[in-house]
């Protein structure tokens, strides 16, 4: 009977309980909502920086990332190679050659990171072609072009088949200069990236460099994200003696991103729950208060305080337990959608974003993982908010609630 | 004759602190079972509160209050509830019944707190309902009967806990002369054959008249009760039950 006095209390102020069961929704499903757009922008952001920026594992000589001297090439680079093509997680390897260097060109120049590349390799390994957005890819046969990012071709007015000068020492310390085209321009998410990587055939860079066929970095895409770790370990097993490293530690600023954004879903997670609350406090309070005369009566009557409170509590435990289904279609329907036509940001912060190396289009993602903890959160805040309100309820007195 | 109500000199003052209004002041008051009792006297006197002392909505400053041969006053705040729950049936002035439950379910609502058997509870409300002529109504809400059905079904839920005695605080007052004598006549039907106690707070002449015993109230102190109009009160004039 309490259950059904509950229950048909629900129904009595329509509006007022579709305010508290709407809020239940509501908080659901902007605490998904939010966590699902961080999840999808931390999927992108990590995707990006394993398919276009730094693979999944990187092996170099361990002095090599001290100061870029090309002298550091990975020794016995055909024995690794010969090893990595027999582990099965392994998708696809690039050997690239890479020093530090001026661009100049008859306006200006820019200090850069040259990166030596084959084309056919290094398309398996990252999805830079894709990124390409004037011009063509480097050509085997063409063996000065060259590709820069968008903002580094903006700052130094540069477009296709320009020339530039390339200047850096080689692996003797000797300065030496190379004369360029550009051949094409890419633009990723990343732009600081863009800004400092240019990219042009390993053998041209080699023989500049004087390194013959050698490497300074072999980058290893695996088949599946997971496989990282193990992979990682049983390479430096076998190798002690190269620096072998994933993505996490080639790209801390990634990993920092992540727990910050992890840390501002919590903030803004509180801030919802912080409305919610507000929310039914006064939505149940004003409840409770409009019927003191009846719940006076019912505590003159003999319905112990244990059961007033359960029958006010009752209330928002069913309009939660209505709430919580609702808040959770709508956000998996909503992020469905998204997931698919994804949600463009650039007009209001694609700048900012892109300077993070996040890409102005987020693919929200359903956030299964913390699914269950919002869940908590959200009906745990709920039914907290509205023991206040069923306080003041036991708290009536039976003579002072009658004379009203 | 079994003593139902038992109160030596019980005084309530609200607002002690800042302006203190002696409501009810050293009353004492004895019933019996199967009295049929009103509490009669001009507003402000204390009725509401002599009856909130008796019925253990409110806690007295002095005195004791027996019901039953159970000192209400020395009991705590939840067994008071209980107390009230099993043994105290109230009729208030108005707004007697939860406007979201049926007749039937206000009067259910009381014996299922107090855990009755389905079956008997089910027995004993149709009972009831024949008692007071509204068994076509018992599925009705609230906010479809009359003033006067209303009350009938409040006298019901009082009765269903077969309690010890019914406290009415001007049940009547809200209602049209012929709702209002409908009323009484169940009351008093009521008390007559099955020996029902009542105590009801009224201003009504004509509803005065249906007692057998009337106790007046003058600024907080019994001024007249014709139960003791012979030795007492006669000679003061003071004859209400006429
Ligand atoms: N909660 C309260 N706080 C302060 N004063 C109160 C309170 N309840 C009653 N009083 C005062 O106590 C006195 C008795 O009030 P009570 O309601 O018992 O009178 P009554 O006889 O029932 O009057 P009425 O016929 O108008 O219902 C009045 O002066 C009233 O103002
Ligand atoms: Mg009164």
């Amino acid at each position: 009977m309490n259950l059904i006095l509950a229950w048909r209390n629900v129904w009595r102020n329509k509006t007022r309980s579709f305010i508290i069961l709407a809020s239940v929704a509501l908080g659901l499903f902007a605490g998904i909502f939010v966590l699902g757009l961080y999840e999808g922008m931390i999927r992108a952001r990590v995707r990006t920086v394993i398919d276009t920026e730094v693979a999944h594992i990187q092996i170099h000589h361990p002095n090599f990332k001290d100061d870029y001297d090309p002298a550091f090439t990975i020794a016995g680079q055909a024995q690794v190679s010969g090893a990595l093509r027999t582990v099965k997680d392994i998708k696809a390897v690039a050997y690239r050659s890479m020093t530090q260097g001026m661009l100049a060109t008859a306006t200006g120049s820019a200090g850069v990171q040259i990166n030596g590349i084959i084309p056919d390799e290094e398309n398996a390994v990252s999805s830079m072609k894709k990124k390409i957005i004037e011009g063509d890819e480097l050509d085997l046969k063409k063996k000065n072009g060259i590709l820069i990012g968008k903002k580094l071709a903006d700052k130094m007015k540069l477009s296709i088949g320009n020339k530039l000068v390339l200047t850096f020492t080689d692996r003797e310390n000797n300065i030496t200069a190379g004369a360029f085209k550009v051949a094409g321009i890419y633009q990723t998410s990343n732009s600081p990236l863009d800004e400092r990587n240019v990219f042009v055939n390993r053998a041209t860079l080699n023989s500049y460099l004087l390194i013959g066929e050698a490497c300074h970095e072999i980058a290893i895409l695996l088949v599946n994200d997971t496989a990282v770790e193990g992979v990682k370990q049983s390479l430096q097993q076998r190798f002690p003696a190269y620096s072998i490293q994933t993505w996490r530690e080639n790209s801390p600023e990634t990993d920092l991103m992540v727990s910050t954004i992890n840390q501002y879903s919590s903030i803004i997670i509180v801030i919802i729950m912080i409305a919610l609350a507000f929310g039914i406090v006064n939505t149940m309070l004003m409840s409770v208060l409009e019927r003191t005369r009846e719940i006076g009566m019912l505590t003159a009557l003999g319905m112990n305080r244990v059961k007033v409170f359960v029958l006010v509590l009752a209330e928002t435990v069913i309009l939660t337990l209505v709430g919580v289904p609702l808040g959770l279609l709508s956000a998996w329907i909503t992020i469905l959608y998204f997931s698919t036509a994804g949600i463009d940001i650039s007009s209001f912060a694609g700048a900012a974003m892109s300077g993070f190396g996040f890409g102005s289009i987020i693919y929200p993602e359903f956030p299964i993982a913390s699914l269950q903890t919002v869940m908590i959160i959200v009906v745990s805040t709920a039914l907290i908010s509205s023991l206040f309100p069923s306080m003041k309820a036991i708290k009536l007195q039976p003579a002072d609630a009658l004379r009203q | 004759m079994k003593t139902v109500i038992d109160a030596h000199n019980i005084s309530k003052t609200f607002n002690p602190e800042t302006i203190p209004v002696l409501a009810v002041d050293k009353v004492h008051l004895h019933l019996e079972r199967g009295e049929f009792t009103a509490l009669v006297g001009p507003s402000g006197s204390g009725k509401t509160t002599l009856l909130n002392l008796i019925g253990g909505l409110d806690k007295p400053d002095t005195g004791n209050i027996l019901i039953n041969g159970v000192d209400i006053t020395l009991l705590s705040a939840n067994a008071l509830i209980d107390f009230r729950l099993h043994n105290i049936g109230f009729v208030f002035q108005s707004f007697n019944l939860i406007p979201v439950l049926t007749a039937k379910e206000n009067v259910e609502l009381i014996m299922q707190l107090q855990h009755s058997k389905r079956a008997s509870i089910e027995k004993r409300v149709r009972a009831l309902f024949q008692e007071i002529g509204l068994e076509d109504k018992m599925q009705t809400r609230p906010a479809q009967l009359s003033g006067g059905q209303q009350q009938r079904v409040a006298v019901a839920r009082a009765l269903a806990p077969k309690p010890q005695f019914v406290l009415a605080d001007e049940p009547t007052a809200n209602l049209d002369s012929k709702s209002a004598a409908n009323l009484l006549d169940i009351m008093a039907k009521l008390n007559q054959e099955e020996n029902i106690t009542f105590i009801f707070s009224t201003h009504d002449a004509r509803v005065i008249e249906r007692a057998r015993r009337v106790i007046t109230l003058v600024d907080g102190q019994i001024h007249a009760d014709t139960a003791h109009v012979e030795t007492n009160v006669a000679h003061e004039g003071f004859s209400t039950n006429k």
